[in-house]
């Protein structure tokens, strides 16, 4: 067989990381009841990493596997900074442990081998990308006006004036000048981006992080995107 | 007249901000309308200030008003003053005594009715602002003329208000037509615009992205009618005037080329001689 059936590639993808704060098995499920209830669709089936850096030593690890499994995740691994005993440990028990890959660790050399997640298990590893659909806005929204796009993308066709206000969980689109304020992953979506075709915004807010219109310099006036770099918002020219 | 009785025209002439010339375009529109033969009525919205009266030259002859008339107190004909100039126009007057309260959308709405059957325009004068008494002058509007000076403030002012036009008169609560709206901007000035103090026609169009009626130059002739109770429109020599006068024809469908964008370019010949 030639190489050609299969390719290994390194990718990074985005997972919901589920921080334990403590080993009661009775509270951690008493949590997830009350998490999950708030927005059941929105969990189904995700992906999900267990950060055990808080209670490593006294946790029964399949307990936990079954628990959040329980309550619909799709089970990947777990992960958190603990000691290499405690790694192996996992691993021996056939769970997945993966780091994650932040810059500010000590364990640079570490993060090439253990990016990968390890399939010794009968996790399918999806890729968490959000898809929304998309509300599509016809004219032009003025002043002291407000749209959101609830569990959407925002599109308009046409010009938001300044003093108006347009929100959207995943992205926004303007076709025409974005002049109010824009504001894209309200609930918390990193990947989010707000694209327009003139820039002249008096606000932009990606998953929290915003800039006013200073900082806007670059792109000023030209069609542009707006994305988030880590916790930076950047701004990209939009050819 | 190719206008049937029930098929008056209501159109409001709006600003959100004040003193941008909404009263002296009402004025000056509602006669120009006349002139051309159409039956008009001027509807004074802003009730405890009233000024229209003032800049058509009847305010001697106020004797009912629009709230009287809401109110049962007397009848339209009572209320109506008769233009002694063109005898196809007539203004109903605000009240100078009672506040914006006094109106409500029933009663205006019975009001308007009523004359729709014997006008062909109901020119209805806003206030300013975005309160009760500009909402009720443009709630029943089929068009709107929305007033504009080329400055930021009143340009931020107009965009909101297209935006009430568009999401609270009657025409978008029973899912209509959308009102049309005309862009009106006043106190134009083409030198302050070539020195940056000002926006310019394009700029404003660009914000408001609404169609373009009229420009009418800043100009002394305003100030000058409106003392005298003349409409400007009335000046016909005056840019003002003529501005006005162009702004009609193209309401009533006609093309016409703007007028007085550009600053008067003085010449070699006129800078040394003084012309």
């Amino acid at each position: 067989m030639a190489d050609a059936s299969i390719e290994f590639k390194g990718t990074s993808f985005t997972l919901s990381v589920l921080h334990l704060k403590t080993s009661e098995l009775v509270d951690i499920r008493a949590d997830l009841v009350k998490k999950v209830a708030q927005a059941p669709d929105f969990f189904y089936l995700v992906p999900i990493m267990v950060d055990i850096e808080k209670v490593a030593c006294s946790i029964n690890y399949q307990a936990v596997k079954v628990l959040v499994e329980e309550f619909n995740f799709t089970f990947v691994g777990f992960t958190g900074s603990i000691d290499k005993e405690q790694r192996k440990l996992i691993r021996e028990l056939g769970f997945s442990f993966v780091n994650a890959s932040k810059v500010d660790t000590s364990k640079k050399t570490a993060v090439t081998d253990e990016v990968l997640v390890e399939k010794s298990n009968q996790v399918d590893v999806k890729i968490e990308r959000k898809l929304f659909s998309d509300k599509i806005h016809r004219g032009q929204i003025r002043s002291g006006q407000q749209v959101y796009a609830k569990d959407q993308n925002l599109v308009v066709i046409g010009s938001v004036s300044a003093g108006a206000e347009i929100i959207a969980d995943g992205n926004i689109h303007v076709y025409g000048s974005l002049r109010g304020r824009a504001i894209a992953g309200a609930q918390g979506h990193h990947q989010a981006q707000i694209y327009c075709q003139n820039l002249e915004a008096e606000l932009v807010s990606i998953n929290g992080n915003y800039w006013l219109s200073e900082s806007m310099e670059q792109h000023w006036g030209s069609p542009a995107y707006i994305h988030l770099t880590g916790t930076e918002l950047t701004s990209s020219q939009l050819i | 007249m190719e206008n049937t009785r029930s098929m008056a025209r209501i159109i409001v002439v709006t600003s959100g901000k004040g003193g941008v010339g909404k009263t002296t375009s009402s004025a000056a529109i509602g006669i120009g309308l006349a002139l051309k033969g159409h039956k008009v009525v001027l509807i004074d919205f802003d009730i405890g200030l009233r000024n229209l009266d003032l800049i058509m030259g009847c305010e001697r002859r106020v004797v009912y008003d629009f709230v009287n008339v809401i109110n049962g107190e007397a009848t339209l004909n009572q209320a109506l003053i008769k233009d002694k100039r063109v005898s196809s126009l007539s203004v109903l007057p605000a009240s100078q005594t009672r506040d914006k309260d006094a109106l409500n959308k029933e009663n205006v709405g019975k009001v308007l009715e009523e004359l729709g059957k014997t006008f062909d325009y109901i020119l209805c004068d806003s206030p300013a602002g975005i309160e009760a008494g500009a909402m009720m002058a443009l709630y029943y509007a089929d068009e709107a003329i929305v007033t504009t000076n080329p400055e930021v403030s009143s340009v931020r002012d107009s965009d909101r208000i297209l935006g009430m036009l568009s999401s609270r008169s009657r025409r978008a609560e029973l899912g209509l037509d959308p009102i049309k709206e005309h862009l009106l901007l006043t106190r134009y000035s083409p030198k302050r615009v070539e020195e940056g103090e000002m926006l310019s026609v394009e700029d404003v169009k660009d914000i408001l992205a609404i169609p373009l009626l009229g420009v009418i130059p800043e100009s002394e002739a305003v100030l000058k009618a409106s003392n005298a109770g003349e409409p400007v429109i009335l000046d016909t020599e005056s840019d003002a005037g003529k501005a006005y006068q162009d702004v009609i024809d193209r309401l009533l469908g006609e093309t016409v080329d703007f007028r007085f964008l550009v600053a008067e370019k003085k010449g070699i010949l006129s800078r040394i001689f003084g012309g």
